[in-house]
């Protein structure tokens, strides 16, 4: 066993993760980030944790999370900041088919998901506009993740593990007579058996080093953090008729933004418009937050598989993995995702 | 020798304070006397106030700092609203302010204990690392960890404030009211374009309101002259123009593509978006501050701070001050300290030579202050307000000498080591950025005529090179022109003059002490686009 090889590009939630139990199992693995850890949208997302999926996969995928959340911070010894205070998805009428349909298919997994009132939402978050919204779906065992002790604990994991993780090294994929070799960086070529492509909103140009097609939609995400204020917002809440989401984070900021387009090529230039729509979002749905500043704005980038799930398997080049496409649900998706791959990998 | 009385100045030799109304506000509940036109934080200062919040972890005590609403040291809830910068706002009969940092109250913080224990029971970073193996340890240490954050209490009112929205379209957007965006948005408007220009303060002027002294500079550009005066100048020239629109109490946020997003206070709170053909950019310079033990203390402060204090609010900074840095600023600003009867302590200075002019440090020497050239400060002594500080000799490789320590008695230490740029627009907005000593940090590469490597942003002042207010005037006037004349105005005249203008700034820097900034200008000169 020890003599396998693996490659992973990207030091996102994804391929960290997947390094990570490969390791375990004894593999000989290297992950490499183009830039930093937090770098790609891992860094710079707003943390929120649900199962609040239309999927049996994703439900499975996202469930198996939250576990994994649990078991890994004991593992390797480093606190993540989780905060299980709830995901709450609210939304207008025209929504509630939707809704519905994740709620019965929690069912058949036995999740509950408390359909509130306005009155017991408001028992929840007391300064909420009852008026913003028709209907309210929550997850009680959701719940919000600072996500950079996620990356740097799973670094931590991953290196105690032996694993070696490269920052700024950029890597392309080497394939021979339709096999992975490995990975080329500036230092060289690093020999691999397998190689992972968990490049999030790059994993297009990665598959394409390596001769794959890969279509996923990759769409910009602006998102801001006010000045800080005690502790008063326990669950994340989202409003998917209105695609904007905020939280409270661990310190203090109210952290949030609206859900992000879609464009042709990365950049993260900060824009006015989400930041204006955001800010209306916001105090129309907690007016209380009429007054307090915006101390930061910025934007990440993800990629989304085409048809709106995840891309992770095997591919026509013998060896090269797919683990992307998370879209805005990385953080609930990728440990258990990076677990999986790491076990058909195993497997082969 | 100057009058005093409620901790405000009454006479003074230069300046005339004229106060408003008499008020009275409440701060954690008690009346204390203010006058209308002072800001809650000068008021809180005249009337003794010292700790106005305590740190976010070790609960350390925090004062009044910067006095321009950029350390967020005076934070406090007013009339129900968390987190006002109270040097921002100014009184008003009946205001409710509280502090809201410490247990019960910032002076008088039980929590603030943390500050002995914190670092041996939780060693920086450490919260990550301990109680991890057990769910129920990991969940109660979050929880525990929860309470600590924030600064304010989460608002208890609804905000009552007026949101309007603007949408204004110029050919020429200078941000910053200082003496180089004043002529900047001057030079470019004399050539017909059309101008706005921001600045967060209520007053137009920047540094230059805080300089009662008559100026150094070439007397082409009015030395001899008070800073506020030219400051005045400026401002009547400025408005003299139709075609210039000035916005105060309007800070700009980010230039988006062009676009400049900017906030507009006043009775109606308006975001403004603004597209604009060129941008100016002369948001000035931050001051800098040094390590040593205790430099968070009350009572330390750089030298804007003081300035602010004394010389806008006409309130007292202390009894005795400790002056750190003896170049100009730290030179003009012991006379302007002695000028409103605050004793000088000493002046101290780590190079082996005074850095000021000699006209300056003559006259401080004059009036019997010791300069401690080849020393630096070790520590700050006092435990909730500055009551004392520690000297000490350096050798040649700057440490301190063993036993060479001096103590002071001093209620306020001024740290006058100079500034920083004021970048941050900048390089937000994508300008290619180098640190350059010379100038004083990070500043934009750019053309002869200040445009940076972002095609119609350009550069002003102090923010792209820490200079003086004359060089500040000459590169406004540069980059005014020519923004105009990359907007098809001013023809054959104005060219004419962009050229003089760029060889009389030339010149100018070709002095003795212009010797360092030529030498940092030519580190991140490029070639531009000829218009
Ligand atoms: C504003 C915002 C808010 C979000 N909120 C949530 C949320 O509340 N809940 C949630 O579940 N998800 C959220 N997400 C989505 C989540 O962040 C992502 O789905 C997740 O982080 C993706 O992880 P990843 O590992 O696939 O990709 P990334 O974290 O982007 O990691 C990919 C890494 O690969 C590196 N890389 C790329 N190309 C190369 C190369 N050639 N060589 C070497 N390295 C390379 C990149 O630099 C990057 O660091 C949000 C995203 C954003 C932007
Ligand atoms: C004590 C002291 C003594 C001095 N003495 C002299 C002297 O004798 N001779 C001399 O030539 N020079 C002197 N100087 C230096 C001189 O004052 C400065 O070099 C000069 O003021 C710089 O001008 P500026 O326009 O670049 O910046 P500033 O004067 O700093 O003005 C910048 C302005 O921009 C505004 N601003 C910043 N950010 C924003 C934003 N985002 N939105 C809107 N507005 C913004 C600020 O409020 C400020 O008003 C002295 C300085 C000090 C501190
Ligand atoms: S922000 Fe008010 S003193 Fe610095």
């Amino acid at each position: 066993m020890s003599e396998l090889k693996v490659a992973v590009i990207g030091g996102g939630i994804a391929g960290l993760s997947a390094a990570y139990f490969l390791a375990k199992s004894g593999a000989e693995v290297e992950v490499f980030e183009q830039r930093y850890l937090l770098y790609g949208a891992s860094g710079r997302n707003s943390g929120g944790l649900t199962v609040q999926f239309n999927d049996e996969e994703l439900i499975k995928l996202a469930l198996r999370s939250l576990d994994l959340y649990d078991e890994l911070q004991s593992e390797v010894k480093f606190n993540f900041l989780l905060r299980k205070d709830g995901y709450l998805k609210i939304a207008n009428k025209n929504d509630e088919a939707k809704l519905e349909s994740e709620a019965s298919l929690l069912k058949k997994f036995g999740v509950k998901i408390e359909i509130l009132n306005q009155n017991e939402v408001k028992e929840l978050v007391p300064d909420i506009n009852t008026k913003a919204f028709d209907l309210a779906y929550y997850f009680s065992k959701g719940g919000t993740v600072f996500p950079w002790p996620v990356i740097w604990g799973l670094a931590r994991g991953c290196k105690a593990l032996g694993v070696k993780v490269y920052d700024y090294t950029p890597a392309t994929v080497v394939v021979e007579n339709g096999s992975v070799k490995g990975v080329q960086t500036l230092d060289g070529l690093h020999k691999a058996d397998f190689v992972i492509n968990a490049a999030g909103a790059w994993s297009n140009e990665v598959s394409k080093s390596a001769g794959v097609e890969l279509d996923n939609k990759i769409f910009k995400e602006n998102i801001c953090v006010t000045e800080s204020l005690r502790p008063y917002l326990d669950p994340y809440i989202f409003d998917v008729s209105n695609n904007a989401y905020l939280s409270q984070s661990m310190r203090g900021e109210i952290v949030g933004g609206v859900v992000g387009r879609e464009i042709d090529q990365i950049d993260k230039k900060g824009e006015l418009d989400p930041l204006i729509r955001y800010a209306k979002f916001a105090t129309n749905l907690i007016p209380k937050l009429k007054g307090l500043s915006v101390l930061r704005q910025w934007v990440g980038v993800y990629d989304l598989g085409k048809n709106g799930k995840p891309v992770i398997g095997f591919t026509k080049v013998k060896g090269f993995v797919q683990l992307n496409g998370f879209g805005r649900h990385g953080m609930s998706l990728g440990l258990a995702a990076g677990e999986k791959v790491a076990e058909m990998v195993l497997k082969k | 020798m100057v009058k005093t009385e409620m901790g405000r100045l009454q006479e003074h030799p230069i300046l005339e304070f004229k106060r408003g109304k008499e008020v009275t506000i409440y701060f954690n509940g008690k009346p204390i006397k203010a006058f209308e036109g002072e800001t809650v934080a000068a008021a809180l200062y005249a009337a003794g106030v010292r700790v106005f919040s305590r740190s976010f972890k070790w609960h350390r005590p925090r004062g009044f700092f910067c006095a321009i609403g950029k350390c967020s040291a005076c934070m406090m809830e007013v009339d129900g609203i968390p987190n006002v910068r109270t040097c921002k706002v100014y009184v008003r009969d009946g205001m409710q302010v509280k502090t809201q940092s410490g247990m019960p109250e910032a002076e008088n913080d039980v929590l603030s204990i943390l500050d002995d224990v914190m670092d041996t029971v939780f060693p920086h970073g450490s919260h990550y690392l301990k109680f991890t193996t057990s769910k129920n340890a990991r969940r109660f240490i979050v929880n525990q960890l929860r309470k600590f954050t924030g600064f304010g209490y989460p608002p208890k009112a609804v905000y009552q404030g007026k949101a309007g929205y603007e949408e204004i379209e110029t050919e020429v957007l200078v941000i910053g009211g200082g003496p180089g965006g004043m002529s900047a948005a001057i030079n470019a408007a004399k050539y017909g374009a059309k101008v706005l220009i921001l600045d967060e303060n209520p007053f137009l002027g920047g540094q230059l309101v805080k300089q009662t002294h008559r100026f150094f500079g070439s007397a082409k550009e009015r030395a001899g002259t008070r800073g506020i005066k030219i400051a005045e100048i400026l401002e009547g020239e400025l408005r003299s123009f139709k075609n210039v629109d000035v916005r105060l109490e309007t800070r700009a946020f980010g230039i988006y593509n062009g676009e400049v997003g900017a906030h507009q206070k006043g009775e109606v709170d308006k975001l403004l978006r603004i597209k604009a053909k060129k941008i100016i950019v002369a948001t000035g310079a931050y001051e800098r501050t040094l390590v040593f033990e205790n430099n968070d203390l009350p009572g330390v402060y750089g030298a804007g701070g003081v300035q602010t204090l004394m010389n806008v609010y006409g309130i007292k900074p202390g009894n005795r001050g400790l002056i750190v840095g003896s170049g100009n600023v730290g030179l003009i600003l012991t006379y302007q300290l002695m000028q409103a009867g605050v004793e000088v302590a000493a002046i101290v200075e780590a190079l082996p030579t005074i850095g000021g002019y000699f006209v300056h440090a003559a006259k401080v020497s004059r009036l019997g202050v010791p300069i401690y050239t080849r020393h630096t400060i070790l520590k700050a002594l006092g435990k909730k307000c500055v009551e004392g500080a520690i000297i000490a000799k350096l050798d040649e490789r700057w440490n301190p000498i063993p036993g060479t320590e001096k103590k002071f008695d001093c209620d306020f230490i001024c740290v006058a080591v100079g500034l920083s740029p004021a970048h941050e627009l900048l390089y937000q907005a994508g300008c290619e950025m180098k640190f350059i000593p010379e100038l004083g940090g990070l500043v934009p590469l750019r053309t002869k005529y200040n445009e940076t490597t972002v095609p119609g942003l350009y550069t002003a002042g102090d923010v792209d090179g820490i200079e003086e207010a004359t060089a500040a005037i000459m590169e406004g006037r540069i980059c005014g022109i020519h923004a105009a004349i990359s907007l098809g105005y001013g023809g054959k005249e104005a060219e004419k003059e962009l050229e003089e203008a760029v060889k009389e700034l030339d010149e100018f820097r070709a002095g003795p002490f212009g010797q360092k900034v030529v030498v940092g200008i030519k580190k991140c000169l490029v070639e531009g686009v000829k218009v």
